[in-house]
């Protein structure tokens, strides 16, 4: 159980020529984190960002576009100086900028070219099988020619009716027809065409016989692709020989810039400044031991006092150990705790993966998995994905001892069972299943805990550790009221909830054992515990009343959601074995089916595995448990500063 | 003349299948009504995420929050078939 790291407030005053020197030393501390300064009548207004920022902004952006058209990834760091790499910028930069913008200028050329080629290919190709000089088709002074495409289909016999003098080329497959005609005939003979549903196409200017003219053609078209090609290449060498340059000056350029607008969000006057801002208290000492020497203590640091109004506002840090630090992405997936409140990620750290086992509780998937998660944790590096790795290795270990306990194996029974309808035999020879007390509903309460022959008393035993759950949620609940309010407050308001619950438990004991005034005093707690909450909540206490109950009650999802996946796990194992023993003497090919059933059908089980049991244990604790005691919507602690990865100072 | 054979030949269902169609009930209609519910939550939800994706947990509760009631159809099944 934690708090949020305990926060200092501190003001830093000095006059604008230390500025500068004061948020370099506190961007390398990166430890403080600075509120935003909201201009008011106190007289202070935001500054202008120092002059370097429009330069700096710029070739950020020009970076960054270049990046973005390199296709340039994160990629394993080479870390340079600072120094250098800024030395080098501004001609580095223009080389790169001027070298891509040469080649992408003559790419687009050569697109273009290549756009140009493929019309003029286009534009000849139906003349491909006529293949007459182009120069042919032009500078008559008595003949007319037609060339173009008809749709029906044109001989000889049909022209000479009207007129002898003519020659006709024509395609039959592509229906192109060029016509050559006196003129005198030219508007008889193109009724006829018309009639035949004709249409011009138009004849290329270019001189030269098609088939000629396409080869030319294409040959242009290759070499205008392989020049293409070549320079694509050059600025793909152009990636591979800038990548580290542009990731560390992006890196530097994105420092700068950040220390270059602070201004924007701090108060100033003429001639001084005033930073506000949080620092974790344990580290309030290195913050003015910087400032002091960046600035040979011109600068003046104190702390200042939060008030009850503030504390709400106080930016959060989590406090955790190693272990529990993976929870904090569920705490973060919800709401981040207020500075406040008590930060539950220790406990979910037990409680998430205790209700996951609980409804997996099986030694093969949880193998499986585990492995998974191990080997994911190992191949990738990225900070998102580790802690969510950690959180599933976390819940496999609790699945592989309810595995133990529920004695299953990828839906196989480990152990023997006697059952009304004779033995069950388990996969572990000689492990037998032992009675330990009768259970509900005439079922018996047995190790290793048989699920699907023991429902109802299941269902009895998840409620029960709900109520548990629920229980420790209200006692987080008191703490952190009673440390805020009072003890008044937290007894009203979340003691009476265990005041309600144990008179509950007192009739409920007096009315089975027949006790009737063992009934009274606990009818007689349980009104106590009610008016003590109406005190507490106000009406809507009361009204809350049934859903501990609902509540309670949402916990039988834990053994609900393991039966399917019990009964997934087991229906694949029937489907393949039955198929494997269909003919003892041989192996066949339904074997080799059945070994593919038996894989596919645990891998689809396997990826459920995680989704279901995952969403309905993170469930229980967000609506169930949370309700009791959970507010969130703390602010981020978010200080500034930058975690460099490809440059140092 | 159909009722009377059925008489003749017993009931139409007996008290175990009378149990066992109460049981599927029980699930069929809670699971049709916490899909109704999750559909109309989940389309909320996801409409707010496309807006910012930081409520993806807000998102996340809201829409398993209906899921009780089939959980509850699945102890109420459960109940009939082992009373």
């Amino acid at each position: 159980m934690s708090r949020p790291k305990e926060m200092t407030r501190a003001v830093i005053v000095g006059h604008k020529s230390i500025l500068k020197d004061t948020i370099d030393s506190l961007h390398d501390t990166h430890l403080f984190h600075i509120e935003d300064f909201v201009e008011d009548e106190s007289g202070f207004k935001i500054s202008k960002p120092f002059k370097n920022a429009e330069e700096v902004s710029k070739k950020l952006v020009k970076i960054r576009s270049i990046s973005n058209y390199l296709g340039i990834v994160k990629k394993e760091p080479v870390v340079q100086k600072t120094d250098s790499v800024l030395r080098d910028l501004d001609s580095k930069l223009d080389e790169l900028d001027r070298a891509i913008a040469t080649k992408t200028e003559s790419i687009a050329q050569l697109e273009n070219e290549l756009k140009d080629l493929d019309s003029q290919k286009r534009e000849l190709l139906p003349y491909l099988s006529i293949n007459l000089d182009f120069d042919d088709y032009r500078g008559y002074e008595s003949l007319k020619v037609f060339a173009g495409t008809i749709k029906g289909s044109l001989d000889g016999s049909q022209i000479s009716s009207i007129t002898k003098a003519y020659e006709l080329y024509s395609d039959p497959q592509s229906k192109v027809v060029v016509l050559f005609v006196a003129k005198n005939d030219a508007d008889r003979v193109y009724e006829l065409l018309q009639s035949l549903g004709f249409r011009d196409l138009r004849v290329p200017e270019r001189g030269g016989v098609p088939s000629e003219l396409l080869r030319f053609i294409e040959q242009k078209e290759a070499e205008v692709t392989r020049k293409t090609e070549s320079l694509r290449a050059d600025i793909e060498s152009l990636k591979v020989k800038y990548t580290d340059f542009i990731l560390a000056s992006d890196e530097v350029l994105s420092i700068e810039s950040q220390k270059a607008e602070l201004p924007l969000r701090i108060a100033t006057s003429a001639n001084t400044f005033i930073i506000e801002g949080w620092t974790p208290t344990e580290n309030y000492d290195k913050v003015v031991s910087a400032v002091n020497s960046a600035t040979n203590g011109k600068a003046y640091v104190t702390s200042l006092e939060i008030d009850e109004e503030e504390e709400e506002h106080v930016p959060v840090e989590y406090n955790n150990s190693k272990i529990a630090a993976p929870m904090q992405q569920i705490m973060d997936l919800y709401s981040r705790p207020k500075y406040t409140e008590l930060d539950p990620s220790s406990v979910i750290l037990i409680t998430f993966p205790l209700m996951y086992g609980l409804i997996l509780g099986d030694i093969g998937y949880a193998m499986i998995l585990g492995a998974i998660a191990l080997a994911i944790k190992k191949a990738v590096k990225s900070d998102a994905v580790k802690p969510l790795m950690d959180i599933l290795i976390y819940c496999q270990v609790s699945t592989f001892i309810f595995g133990i306990i529920y004695g299953e194996f990828l839906g196989f029974s480990l152990a023997s069972l006697h059952t009304a309808h004779g033995v069950v035999p388990g996969l572990i020879p000689g492990w037998e299943t032992i009675v330990l007390f009768e259970g509900l509903g005439g079922e018996e309460f047995t190790f290793p805990v048989h699920r699907t022959h023991m429902v109802m008393t299941m269902i009895a035993t998840t409620v029960i550790i709900g109520l548990l759950q629920l229980n420790l949620g209200f006692l987080l609940g008191f703490a952190n009221i009673s440390k805020h309010h009072g003890m008044k407050h937290a007894v009203l308001e979340k003691g009476s909830w265990l005041v309600i619950q144990l008179g509950v438990l007192v009739a409920a004991i007096g009315y089975l054992g027949g006790n009737s005034g063992l009934t009274y005093v606990g009818a007689g707690i349980l009104v106590l515990g009610i008016v003590m909450l109406t005190m507490g909540e106000g009406i809507k206490g009361p009204i809350e009343l049934p859903s501990l109950m609902g509540n309670a009650l949402s916990y039988a999802r834990i053994i609900a959601v393991g039966l399917s996946s019990i009964y997934i796990a087991s229906t694949v194992n029937d489907i393949a074995f039955k198929m494997i023993w269909v003919d003892h003497s041989k192996i066949s090919f339904l074997a080799v089916a059945a070994i593919l059933v038996f894989i596919l059908g645990h891998g689809l089980n396997s990826v459920l595995s995680i989704i279901a049991p995952g969403l309905h244990a993170l469930r229980l604790q967000y609506v169930e448990f949370f309700g009791k005691f959970y507010e969130g919507g703390g602010r981020k602690y978010n200080p500034f500063g930058y975690i460099r990865k490809y440059t140092e100072e | 003349m159909v009722g009377e054979e059925l008489a003749i030949g017993g009931p139409f269902l007996d008290a175990d299948g009378m149990k066992a169609l109460g049981a599927a009930l029980a699930i069929t209609v809670t699971g049709l009504a916490s899909a109704w519910a999750e559909k109309e939550i989940g389309t909320a939800a996801i409409g707010a995420m496309a807006e910012n994706e930081g409520l993806f947990g807000k998102g996340l509760i809201l829409t398993v929050i209906p899921e009780t009631i089939v959980i509850f159809g699945l102890v109420v099944a459960l109940l009939i078939n082992s009373a």
